[in-house]
């Protein structure tokens, strides 16, 4: 195990080395790398089964790569083998790392038993130890940045999928987190309720934010991102600008793929 | 006709004990029941058979022969041991104690399929949220996933109650002094079946009334932020 690695990993937000995930006997990533510089908005693509959300929760290890490394701002996440299983080596590193990387899903995820404002101020002030009038200052600002400041006071289910996606959002933004990830953020939501979600998460991205994103929505991952990254069957196929992937792909799946998800728009 | 033949004091005496075993009951209970829920879910199989083990034996089991084993089993094997170590006086079991442990028994192995069913119920991504956020386990379990067991597990848990608050009687056998027994008593003295045991019955639907209201205002607490769709 290589703890120093060269200069640009140590001053990327986020390393990702050779993820490696079977489920079964079902091998969803076979060797995953990248890598996000402080600021970088990286795209994710890929057909469905391709491994892409895969590849994000293995990130923050919601679900245990076999084989690979995640490093967030130089920090390695350590880990262990015990029996065929492997494991963090400390959980108390894997959750402050986890703090350290938002995380909105396509099911939005909020807490159901809690209002808008108590899904955002729950986690810094039970993990961060903010004060209550403190996590709920912070809470109001970014209500206010998603736009649905008069909803702090709703259960999530008064919303629409796209407010409750903003909620997340908020929710996430609490931690004051390095990286964003987001996992298909847009696809739960009802054509008419994406533009609003889309139009939070790219005024982050202008905010010069890192961000990881894996999502369908070809057009918006051209415009805010610096680097797109096209998954094909638990390998990255293509890499690099959206000028380059997106619009002049090398790899003849990229092509198809791209070809299939524009002639469905 | 209040007084009951001088008995109606201690019908109140008796409700009163009863009361107190029931909540001590369901106390106990729901902790076990809890245990047994996270031993039933447990990554490590010896705990996950012992809880097995538990459930199936307490449910097949009358609550009359777990009140008479638990009160005079019980005051063998304590005794036995205290023989053992030398001590020659009898130690009583204290039949309130018994009572708790025995129906409170019942319960927890009940309500270990109940909140089993209900953490099962609670959707993975309302858990996988909170690990991603980064708060530790027992964080998650004491404010994520335990407030919204209570609505999944309510409506089974009142009929518990209710069954358990019934379940107390038996523990007149041990003598205590609760509704059950002391009506016995009055019967006994009186020879008015009749009067002492609707009356006994009446209070019995009381307590149960009650507890019928209340668990529809938990109910309605517990669903809070699930009423519209």
């Amino acid at each position: 195990m290589e703890t120093k690695n060269a200069m640009s990993d140590e001053d990327s937000a986020l390393v990702v080395k050779n993820l490696h995930k079977s489920f079964g006997s079902l091998e969803v990533l076979k060797g995953v790398s990248f890598s996000a510089k402080q600021g970088e908005v990286i795209a994710m693509i890929g057909s469905s089964g391709s491994g892409k959300s895969t590849a994000l929760r293995c990130i923050n290890l919601l679900e245990m790569p076999d084989k690979g490394e995640v490093m967030v701002n130089g920090e390695l996440i350590r880990t262990k083998q015990k029996g065929r299983h492997r494991k963090p080596a400390d959980i108390r590193q894997v959750n402050r790392i986890r703090r350290q990387l938002g995380m909105v899903f396509q099911n939005f995820n909020l807490w159901s038993h809690m209002t808008v404002l108590e899904n955002i101020t729950e986690a810094p002030i039970h993990v961060l130890k903010l004060s209550k009038a403190e996590a709920i200052e912070r809470a109001e600002v970014l209500l206010q940045k998603v736009d649905i400041y008069d909803k702090g006071k709703c259960y999530p289910n008064q919303l629409s999928g796209g407010q409750q996606q903003r909620a997340a959002i908020a929710r996430a933004l609490a931690m004051e987190p390095m990286v964003l990830m987001f996992d298909e953020p847009t696809s739960a939501l009802d054509p008419e309720l994406v533009g609003e979600v889309l139009r939070v998460m790219r005024t982050l991205a202008e905010e010069g934010r890192t961000m990881l994103i894996v999502t369908h929505e070809i057009g918006f991952a051209r415009e805010v991102s610096s680097q797109v990254i096209f998954l094909h069957d638990g390998r990255i196929e293509e890499q690099g600008s959206p000028a380059k992937v997106i619009d002049n792909p090398i790899s003849e799946r990229c092509r198809q793929f791209l070809s299939q998800t524009f002639g469905k728009m | 006709m209040f007084d009951l033949y001088g008995f109606g004091g201690t019908l109140a005496a008796g409700t009163w004990v009863t009361i107190k075993l029931a909540l001590a009951s369901l106390l106990f209970g729901l902790i076990l029941g809890l245990l047994g829920a996270g031993a039933k879910l447990s990554r490590f199989f010896l705990l996950r058979t012992a809880a097995d083990i538990f459930t199936t034996v307490v449910r097949g089991v009358p609550e009359l022969v777990l009140v008479l084993a638990v009160y005079f089993g019980g005051a063998v094997i304590i005794n036995g041991l205290a023989a053992q170590i030398g001590y020659s006086g009898y130690i009583e079991i204290n039949a309130f104690a018994a009572g708790v442990l025995a129906i409170g028994t019942a319960f927890g192995a009940y309500a270990t399929e109940v909140f089993r069913g209900a953490i099962l119920a609670i959707p993975i991504g309302q858990v996988e949220a909170a690990r991603a956020l980064g708060m530790p386990v027992l964080l998650i379990f004491r404010r994520i996933v335990l407030p919204q067991v209570w609505r999944y597990a309510l409506p089974a848990l009142g009929n518990l109650f209710l069954i358990l608050q019934k379940n107390t009687a038996l523990v007149s056998v041990t003598g205590l002094s609760e509704l059950m027994r002391n009506t016995t008593v009055a019967v006994g003295y009186t020879r008015k079946p009749f009067t002492f045991y609707l009356t006994a019955a009446l209070i019995y639907l009381g307590l149960t009334t009650i507890t019928m209201i209340g668990n529809q205002f938990l109910e309605q607490w517990a669903g809070r932020g699930y009423r519209e769709a």
